[in-house]
């Protein structure tokens, strides 16, 4: 993707170019939901919500009065994402109470709770596909040891006797193929699973 | 900007400062974005995998266990055809899943699931005895097992339900009945595998509401 600097975006959003408006978004949407999936612990609807809502605001402000430096668009953007992230988690906390558990549950909202079951689920059923294709026991358990027990690679490595480059190799290539699962399901644009037909 | 910030960064082992700065660039740089992004939705998967056991990483290919497990799934499949298949059992528990045969009625409830691009709404089981077609390529000459999950948002993912040897109904669809009543509410998911080959199963999910 080539990247648009800017102040260029800044001037053409400004001048009313709605083509500005959707290369911003193209452009600014996968780097906020790297930094809000950072901020919003695996909910998905708030991460969706958060994105939308910074870009919406990024917009109006270009339309309006502009940024003071437009070379630092970007910047800008996340600061945004970053504002909009705390003030969510300050209403969270401000909504917590001593709630009666059961009957939350009871009362649960269907759409909101599969939306998030649904949000794990595309990477949780990646990530189960990887793991049967794996051949080596050692490669799921190195999975384990770094990205759920957060190991150093050095420990891993003297752990499973392994070289740092044979390491490096083994996570590359299950890195590759989880990719490849997402990306083959349709699971890389969150259009997972079925539809009644 | 490598691997290994990007890994220090989902980790959560860089400075604030620094993660910000990342988060900068992350802005200005959408390929690389999507790069982390795929990081970070790996380990995520992992946690939720590993949320109600981590015996999916730790499983052995030896040869020993593969045959100690191939026993232990004989015997459970006789004790499984006991129990369910035994009329007089007052013990015996209701059927979840079963498959289509000549006596099933074709004019009952029916669920359509199939696999496609672009739909990120999951299809909702109608209440009731429910025959579900599952539509994809399926080759006539094969077997196949179907597998139903239900996926627990923070617990493990259960396989409530397995049956084995199905034929597909057409090279378009192969199809089970599914007893709606026994299933609770939550997200759930039927797992094709085509047997004796090594082909990667594929997952249909729905919605029990």
């Amino acid at each position: 993707m080539d990247f648009v600097p800017g102040g260029e975006l800044s001037r053409r959003i400004r001048e009313g170019d709605v083509s500005a408006e959707s290369e911003l978004i193209r452009q600014f949407e996968p780097g906020l939901r790297v930094l809000l999936r950072r901020r919003t612990g695996g909910d998905h609807g708030l991460l969706q919500d958060l994105v939308q809502e910074t870009l919406l605001i990024v917009i109006q402000r270009l339309r309006g009065d502009g940024i003071e430096d437009p070379q630092k668009l970007a910047a800008f953007a996340a600061q945004t994402a970053r504002n909009l992230a705390i003030a969510s988690l300050r209403k969270a906390e401000r909504q917590r109470t001593d709630v009666d558990s059961e009957a939350t549950d009871r009362n649960a909202d269907p759409t909101q709770s599969v939306d998030r079951i649904a949000s794990d689920l595309e990477a949780a059923l990646a990530v189960r596909a990887l793991l049967r294709e794996l051949p080596q026991p050692r490669d799921r358990l190195m999975l384990k040891r770094f990205y759920l027990d957060d190991h150093d690679k050095e420990l891993i490595c003297q752990e499973l006797d392994l070289s740092e480059a044979a390491f490096n190799q083994a996570l590359s290539r299950a890195r590759r193929r989880f990719r490849q699962i997402l990306e083959e399901r349709g699971f890389a644009k969150r259009d997972l699973l079925s539809l009644g037909l | 900007m490598n691997q290994e910030l990007i890994e220090q960064y989902v980790a959560g082992r860089l400075s604030e400062d620094h993660a910000q700065a990342f988060e900068d660039y992350c802005l200005a740089n959408p390929d690389f974005a999507r790069q982390v992004e795929y990081e970070q939705r790996l380990k995520a998967g992992i946690v939720e995998v590993a949320r109600g056991t981590t015996a999916e990483f730790v499983r052995s290919n030896h040869p020993l266990h593969l045959r100690l497990a191939a026993a232990a799934s004989v015997l459970l499949a006789f004790v499984a055809m006991f129990y369910f298949w035994n009329p007089g059992s007052p013990a015996a528990a209701p059927t979840i899943m079963a498959a289509v045969t000549d006596t099933t009625p074709r004019d009952g409830i029916s669920l359509r699931l199939a696999l496609v691009r672009g739909s990120d709404t999951a299809p909702a089981l109608p209440a009731g005895m429910v025959r579900v077609e599952i539509v994809g390529l399926f080759d006539l000459g094969n077997q196949y097992s179907v597998a139903l999950d239900r996926l627990e948002q923070n617990k493990k993912i259960d396989t409530i339900a397995t049956l084995n040897d199905q034929h597909p109904s057409s090279p378009v669809s192969l199809e089970v009945m599914i007893d709606s009543k026994q299933l609770r509410s939550g997200l759930y998911s039927l797992r094709v595998r085509k047997q004796a080959s090594g082909e990667e199963a594929l997952d249909f999910g729905f919605v029990k509401f």
